[in-house]
Parts: structure tokens; sequence; C-alpha cells
């Protein structure tokens, strides 16, 4: 069965006015679609823009990550079985990160 | 996610608010009552960590234990970057380093946090803290209801909710309130402040006059949650106690109030078999406690209506002599219109529609009741007994031109098609 990842982005910002309650329900939903049988993996990314290298002139160079100013930050993904783009994408349809208006990216890895 | 995580992947009712509300507590206590904000941001943060991983790691074994550890963190870099700890900053470090190391023994934690919890209690419910904002106080910071669901579970806008908690938090600054538990003469005096807020919390879910039904029935809950926490302690008095039973043995009907369709099922149809057995025993194991001391408060009186209730088997089993007597003295130590209204129907159970009409008597020219959608609704109930129905039907529209939630007027209607 092809692999595909679902980026999950969303701004941190926004859960800074949530009530106990209210994460606890979106936790609880989180959960709850992390558990399909469909999910194989899932890691979260740290909470900082990271580093982003680049070669120039023969130099390396690294910089600070490019979501310091992006308002949506990937915060983390899934990686889910599916059998194409369709499925993939019906799949992720009732994901509660777009309740919270958070964005999904989803995309297929590489099979030979 | 591996198999291990999914299996922890539950989570305890209300873990999050009520983790919240301890942790504050427990902040608060080490960061002084000055920096509760802190300590609010403190939690709010390890809250928001939480959702942001567990989704991808799984929950951890010790969800709660995780959220206390972790905002205690939070708390050390906050007070580490803010320079008005200064001289006293390293002291405070290390007093959250070992009080964010989780004790091996869970009964002490327990015990920490009780004491904590009853401490913040007492200092939200300060008679030097606006009454108007003792209630929404406690829920903000001891319950972990955010303003929004203050607000709205008080039918008040957002601003004015969170203007009087901004006034609260000042008057603890200003005023310099403190965790101490109070003792000697001050005692008494704090404690019924305590109780009085506890029990408007518990009312104001109660009696559901509008908006949203679930968010007013968690401030029973909270209500409850807080008065067990005060009637547990060291400084529970008999009355404590007499309040406890009282909320436990209604809020044990909650289940049978509403029927399947949403609508009001008054106390007299409900089926029984649905009251909260649970809530029931913890009601009577805190009425026999209440049994101690000679001081009757209103609380005793009210607990004993709500024993009588919940201990008949059916409605016609209730004993509505005692019922009356019990109202006769809550009116003698404690007189109000709805003590008056509540009688007004025990009477005419007892003694028949007429006399219950009389009983009403007092308050029907009060012009401060005009408004007052219960007022008018026994009355047109009474007046239906008698046989009066031209004037059954005036005061149940009266009642409908009263505010009160859709249930209620739906059940005022009900009644108005018997007419």
């Amino acid at each position: 069965m092809p692999q595909f990842m679902l980026l999950l982005y969303d701004n941190p910002n926004d859960w800074q006015k949530v009530s106990p309650e209210e994460m606890q329900k979106a936790l609880e939903k989180y959960m709850a679609w992390a558990r399909k049988p469909f999910v194989v993996d899932s890691k979260r990314l740290a909470n900082d823009a990271g580093k982003v290298m680049r070669s120039s002139g023969g130099a390396r160079q690294t910089t600070d990550g490019p979501y310091s100013e992006a308002k949506e930050v990937l915060g983390g993904y899934y990686t889910i079985e599916a059998a194409d783009y369709q499925d993939a994408v019906s799949k992720a349809q009732d994901h509660p990160h777009l309740e919270h208006a958070g964005v999904l990216v989803v995309r297929q890895t590489w099979t030979a | 996610m591996t198999d291990d995580a999914a299996a922890h992947s539950t989570l305890i009712e209300h873990l999050f608010r009520h983790q919240a509300g301890r942790v504050v507590a427990r902040l608060t206590r080490l960061l002084g009552p000055a920096n509760v904000e802190l300590a609010e941001d403190a939690v709010q943060e390890a809250l928001v960590r939480a959702v942001q991983t567990w989704p991808y790691q799984g929950v951890p074994d010790n969800a709660a234990g995780w959220i206390y550890k972790v905002a205690h963190h939070i708390a050390i870099d906050i007070v580490r970057r803010d320079r008005t700890f200064s001289a006293k900053s390293d002291a405070i470090v290390a007093e959250l380093l070992r009080s964010g190391t989780v004790s091996a023994d869970p009964a002490a934690v327990d015990q920490q946090i009780r004491d904590d919890e009853l401490r913040m209690i007492l200092m939200c419910c300060h008679p030097e803290v606006s009454a108007d904002a003792r209630v929404a106080l406690s829920l903000k910071i001891i319950g972990g209801f955010s303003v929004r669901e203050i607000a709205r579970a008080f039918l008040s806008d957002e601003a004015a909710i969170a203007q009087r908690i901004v006034r609260a938090k000042r008057q603890i600054r200003e005023r310099q309130l403190t965790l101490d538990l109070p003792s000697g003469a001050d005692l008494a005096h704090r404690l019924d402040s305590a109780l009085d807020v506890i029990y408007l919390m518990f009312n104001e879910g109660y009696s559901a006059h509008e908006g949203a039904a679930l968010v007013r029935q968690d401030l029973c809950v909270e209500a409850l949650r807080l008065g067990r926490i005060v009637a547990d302690s060291p400084l529970a008095e008999p009355r404590v106690h007499a309040l406890v039973a009282l909320m436990a043995l209604q809020a044990a009907r909650f289940p049978a109030r509403v029927d399947a369709g949403g609508d009001l099922v008054p106390l007299e149809e409900q089926d029984r078999s649905r009251w909260d057995q649970a809530l029931i025993a913890l009601g009577f194991r805190h009425f026999d406690r209440s049994m101690a001391g000679d001081r009757v408060s209103p609380f005793h009186v009210q607990a004993a209506i709500a024993a009588t209730y919940a201990r008949a088997l059916s409605d016609d089993a209730v004993d509505w002599h005692v019922i009356v007597d019990l109202y006769d003295q809550l009116l003698a130590i404690h007189p109000s219109p709805i003590v008056v209204l509540n009688r007004a129907v025990a009477v005419s159970r007892l003694h028949g529609a007429a006399a219950g009409l009389a009983a009403l008597d007092p308050l029907i020219n009060d012009p401060l009741l005009r408004h007052y959608h219960l007022l008018m609704s026994v009355r047109g109930q009474l007046l239906l007994g008698v046989g009066r129905r031209a004037e059954a039907r005036a005061a149940f529209e009266a009642a409908l031109a009263c505010e009160c939630s859709d249930p209620e007027r739906r059940l005022l209607e009900r009644k108005l098609a018997l007419c």
C-alpha cells in the first residue's frame, strides 16, 4: 500500500485563547483520529523555526528557518497508508486539525 | 503512533480544567498571590504544549503529572526572565524546582494539592474581593474556566467578565491578600463568604434561566467539587457538610430533570430511578456529618428538604408534613420570596391548591416579583387546581412574558394548553 505524509501546519498562537476544557476536547479528537488503522507513524516537530542550510559560492551557509515570519508553522506529521491521493485526501477529510484552523498538506512518499 | 501510546490515550473527564486549577493554585502558592496571572500563563502554556505534542507522541502515562511538571518548568523560565523577581528569583526557582519534582508518594502530593486549592478558594472568596467578582474569579482561577465559558454561563458578555476578574486580581494585589488559612474569629466570616460563593455558583448553574445547558451544569459540578474540598478540610464545620449535602442531593436529579426531547420534567413527574445514586449516597454521608453541633444554618434546613425528597420512594410517598415544617423553619431563619414560593407548593400538596394559593398571597403584590416566571407558573398551576381556568391562563401567559429558557417555555406552553 502506498504511503502518504500528512503535514500539519498551524499557528501556535491560536491555542493561547482556548480554554482548558476546549483543549482537552480538541486533543481527544486528535487522539481518536491518530488511532485509525491506516496511521503508520507520527512525529511532532520542535517548536522552533529550525535551520536552513545552503551552499553559496562553495561556502556553507546556515540560517534560521523560514518560519519566523510565517503565521503557520509545520507542527508535525502523520504517515498514513492509502491507495492513491483521492483515498488519502478522503481519509484526512475528518482530521480535527481542519476544525482548528489548521492546514493539512498531503504528499505521497516515493516508491519505485 | 505505537500501540503502546494508543492504549494510554483516554483522559479523565475535565482533566485539563481541574488540573489547570490545581497547578495554578500550587504555582501561586510559590510565586505569591500578586503573581497569580503568571501562574495562569505557565499552566496555559503547559496545556498548549500537551495539545501540540500528545496527538503525535501519545498521552503520557501520568498525564496530570506531565502537566504539573511542564508548568513548573515554564514557571521557572518565566521567573528567570522576569526582572521584577530580582533578589528573590533564586529562592523562588529553588522552590519551584523542589515542587516540580513529583514526589514518589501520591498521597502526599494529593494532600498538598488539596491544601493549595483550599487556600485558593478562601482567597478568591475573600470578603475584600468585590462580591460580584468572587464567583467569576473562583471559576477562572480554581475552576480552570475561560472568560468566554464564564460569560456564557452567566449570560454576560466577555468584556464585562474579563473586567470583573481584572478588578478582583487588582484587589488581591493592592489589599495584599494572602493564601494563609484564616483562624479564630476570622474563620467563621471567611468560611461563610466561601460557602456563599459556592452556593451562588451552584444556583447559577442549577436555575438554568436560559442559555447553554451544558456549561451551566458544569457550574454545579464545579461548585460541588469546591464544596467537597472545603468539607474534607480541617476547616469544615457542620454547615459546610450541610451545603455539600444540599448540592449533591439536588445534583443527583440532573439525569431526570430533562427528558429525551430536551423538555423539563417537574420534580413530581421525574423518574426517580434515573436519579444519580452515587450523588445521593454522597449527599447523605455529608448530611449525617452536618448533624454535629447545634447551630442550624439555612443550608441545614435546605439539605433536610432535599433529603426528604430523596428518601421518598415515589412522589406520593413524600412526607409533605415534614417538608412544610422545614419550609416554616427556613422562612424563620432565612426569609425570601423563593422560600415563600416553594413553601406554597408544599402547602398545596399537603392541604390542597386553595391553601397553596393562600400561601402565595404575600408575593402577589410584590412589584419585584412581577417578572418572576416561576411565581406566575406556580400560581397558574394552583389556579388550575381550584378550577379558575381563566385566571390560570392569565398567569401562564404572564409567566411566558417573562425571561425563561426554551425548555421552561415549552413546559409553560404545555400547561397553558390545559387551561
